[in-house]
């Protein structure tokens, strides 16, 4: 129950991050080649328009050498726009013309045509030139490049967008996710709760409204197919142990009846009487503990009871018992503590625990009972200092019919710690044994909401 | 007159057991075999006890409890049944019934119940404070005990229990039916936990000079002052 809702929750939201990131990947894909295809058409533009510059000024110097190119240098220096870069020095490194006067830093030329390859990308004022470097015959360098901002300018503004796209992708794709995610966990939900209701005891626990005609109305309809399965059998099992209670005794109380007519022998019957009674004791518990076990958890004919009266009254029936026995009996019990139980069936409980006490502990040890609160739930603490439990017997403690060897000669039938366990398993309380010397068991009540 | 007990059970063993212990007490018994039987024979002459089962053919005796009374019967009912666990007898107390014996029984248990129930039926509601049994008397409101004008100090439940034995004054008084009346626990604790209980406050009348409380060997206490002793 408690795990159940995290759980949906988390795999609702992986579903949804999966569908998101899918969808978005796949955009993003999409919006990568876009960029890459405009990313290339824009450097061939450039790459064109830089062809075109040297071409024109190659005319230009195949014509009348350095004078028209320096001439021709100079007045597209005077028209520059920003968008060229074009400088050309003399032979000891001194400018002849161009947009600036010095030459870049770290560029070097290559070759001495005016073909646009090889050029290199180099970096100046801040952003981007693809340029070509020359070493004009005679020893004058020449720089041709041209901005690549422009270029750079609109794959940024194509980043920016598509980051945007990223998140709102991401978003829309979370939503959806997140939506049919939903949807689908809701229904798969409304199964979990039904199982955890189930778990928790209310066998006749069903879906309500309609069956829808898909896979998840089938698996509605199996389910459902499957409980009143559950729940005939559980009928029946409680139909077989009335019938047995009354088949049973009808015969053992004729046999009763019987004995009760022989006279002269009443050693003898007395004896038969007590193993009778015996017998039917045990009957009884394995009755009790068959019923409280099948009624576990569904809580009905659970009604609220003063679990603190219950215990001390039931402290006060055995403590003079434990006291004859030369035992050191000691009860803090908390007032007021209400829990929903069956207050018969609580005494049993207590009883039974109290009764095995007295039973394996010698004059001297020691018998202490508690009950106290801690967080939602009324803890009941019974620890004796008698022999406590053979390690070995821990695991199978609560069976039925388990006995320790050493107790062979102590009269029982290795019913009564069954009896409490599916007692308290009835009340949804918890057991806890704790290690030590001793016997020494806890029941830990759910609380009683003091709604009413 | 005789008083008249009917019998609503369907196995004639029982149903012959129960007849024994009703002629024991000097009633009359009557006997039906089924629910219908039963309820028929309950509403058409006034009865003092019914004892009767629940798996009857016909149906549920805890059942038909409202029936019977809806005809105009004022028996006391003793429900006798193989439905004896504890939440059994809860349920048939509350629906109405006014003891609740689980099958198999013995004889001297169903013996003391009819009694108690006999007796109920004649018992004056006794309006005054003291229940006095010459020299032991019990003063209600002030819950106190006295022995000879001694004042006998007993603990709350001492005292439930010997009030409990003083309204059954004279009978026999089942372990059973002190686990049931004193401390309203319906199940067989297995030890004789009452036992410690008596013996204790037998102790306390004793040493203060009262022998009221007697065991009856092989059925329970019998609560039996000397009157003006």
């Amino acid at each position: 129950m408690t795990l159940a809702r995290p759980m949906a929750a988390r795999v609702t939201l992986r579903l949804a991050a999966l569908m998101a990131l899918a969808v978005t990947l796949l955009s993003l894909g999409a919006m990568a080649l876009q960029y890459r295809l405009v990313e290339a058409r824009l450097m061939a533009a450039q790459r064109a328009a830089l062809a075109a510059d040297l071409a024109g000024f190659g005319a230009l110097y195949d014509q009348r050498r350095i004078i028209a190119l320096r001439q021709a240098i100079e007045y597209r220096a005077t028209a520059a726009t920003g968008e060229e870069m074009l400088v050309l020095l003399d032979r000891q490194g001194a400018a002849l013309a161009g947009t600036r006067v010095a030459w870049p830093a770290g560029v070097v030329t290559e070759g001495e045509g005016f073909a646009v390859e090889p050029a290199g990308i180099i970096l100046d004022g801040g952003s981007r030139w693809l340029a070509v470097a020359r070493d004009l015959p005679g020893g004058f360098p020449l720089l041709v490049a041209r901005s690549l901002r422009p270029v750079d300018e609109t794959l940024a503004a194509m980043r920016r967008g598509m980051l945007g796209l990223f998140a709102a992708l991401l978003l829309a794709g979370g939503g959806v996710g997140w939506l049919a995610a939903r949807s689908v966990m809701r229904r798969i939900g409304r199964l979990n709760d039904l199982a955890d209701r189930v778990a928790e005891g209310a066998l006749d626990a069903r879906l309500p409204g309609a069956r829808s005609g898909d896979e998840f109305g089938l698996l509605e309809t199996h389910v459902h197919a499957m409980l009143d399965r559950i729940q005939n059998l559980n009928r029946a099992t409680h139909r077989l142990s009335d019938t047995i209670a009354h088949e049973l005794r009808t015969p053992l109380n004729r046999m009763l009846q019987k004995l009760s007519r022989i006279e002269g022998q009443e050693e003898v019957t007395a004896g038969l009487k007590a193993e009778m009674r015996q017998a039917i004791r045990m009957f009884d518990s394995l009755l009790d503990i068959s019923r409280a076990e099948a009624d576990a958890g569904t809580g009905g004919g659970l009604v609220p009871v003063d679990l603190s009266a219950v215990v001390a009254e039931v402290w006060d029936l055995y403590e003079p018992l434990a006291e004859d026995k030369g035992l050191a009996t000691g009860a803090r019990v908390a007032p007021g503590l209400r829990v929903l139980g069956d207050r018969n069936l609580i005494a049993q409980l207590l009883s039974n625990l109290l009764d095995n006490a007295v039973k394996y502990c010698a004059a001297g040890d020691r018998l202490e009972l508690d009950l106290s609160t801690a967080g939602d739930r009324h803890v009941l603490r019974v620890a004796d200092s008698g022999p406590g439990l053979p390690e070995e017997m821990r695991a199978e403690a609560f069976d039925r019919f388990t006995r320790a060897e050493r107790d062979r000669g102590t009269p029982g039938h290795g019913l009564g710690l069954a009896l409490v366990r599916a007692i308290a398993a009835r009340h949804g309380a918890r057991l806890v044994l704790p290690e030590g010397p001793g016997f020494t068991l806890e029941i830990h009540w759910p609380r009683l909401q003091q709604s009413d | 007159m005789q008083d008249r007990i009917l019998i609503v059970e369907d196995d004639p063993e029982t149903a012959a057991a129960v007849r024994a212990e009703v002629e024991g007490l000097g009633c009359a018994a009557d006997h039906r075999d089924t629910l219908e039987g039963g309820i028929a024979a309950a509403v058409s002459q006034p009865y003092r006890v019914i004892v009767l089962d629940r798996m009857l053919p016909g149906g549920d005796g805890v059942e038909a409890m409202a029936r019977i009374r809806a005809g105009g019967s004022s028996a006391l009912i003793l429900i006798l049944s193989a439905l004896g666990r504890a939440a059994n007898r809860v349920e048939g107390l509350e629906k109405g019934a006014d003891d609740y014996l689980p099958k198999p029984f013995e004889p001297e248990e169903l013996r003391a119940r009819l009694r108690a129930l006999l007796r109920r039926g004649t018992m004056q509601v006794l309006d005054n404070d003291l229940l006095a049994f010459g020299e032991l008397e019990i003063r209600l409101k002030a819950r106190t005990v006295h022995v000879r004008r001694a004042h006998v100090a007993v603990s709350p439940k001492e005292f439930e229990l010997l009030t409990y034995f003083a309204r059954n004054a004279g009978q026999v008084v089942t372990r059973m039916q002190l686990l049931e009346n004193v401390w309203n626990l319906h199940f067989d604790p297995g030890t004789n936990v009452v036992d410690v209980h008596v013996g204790r406050l037998r102790r306390k009348l004793e040493e203060a000079g009262s022998q009221a409380i007697q065991t009856a060997r092989g059925e329970g206490y019998v609560f039996a002052p000397k009157v003006g002793g």
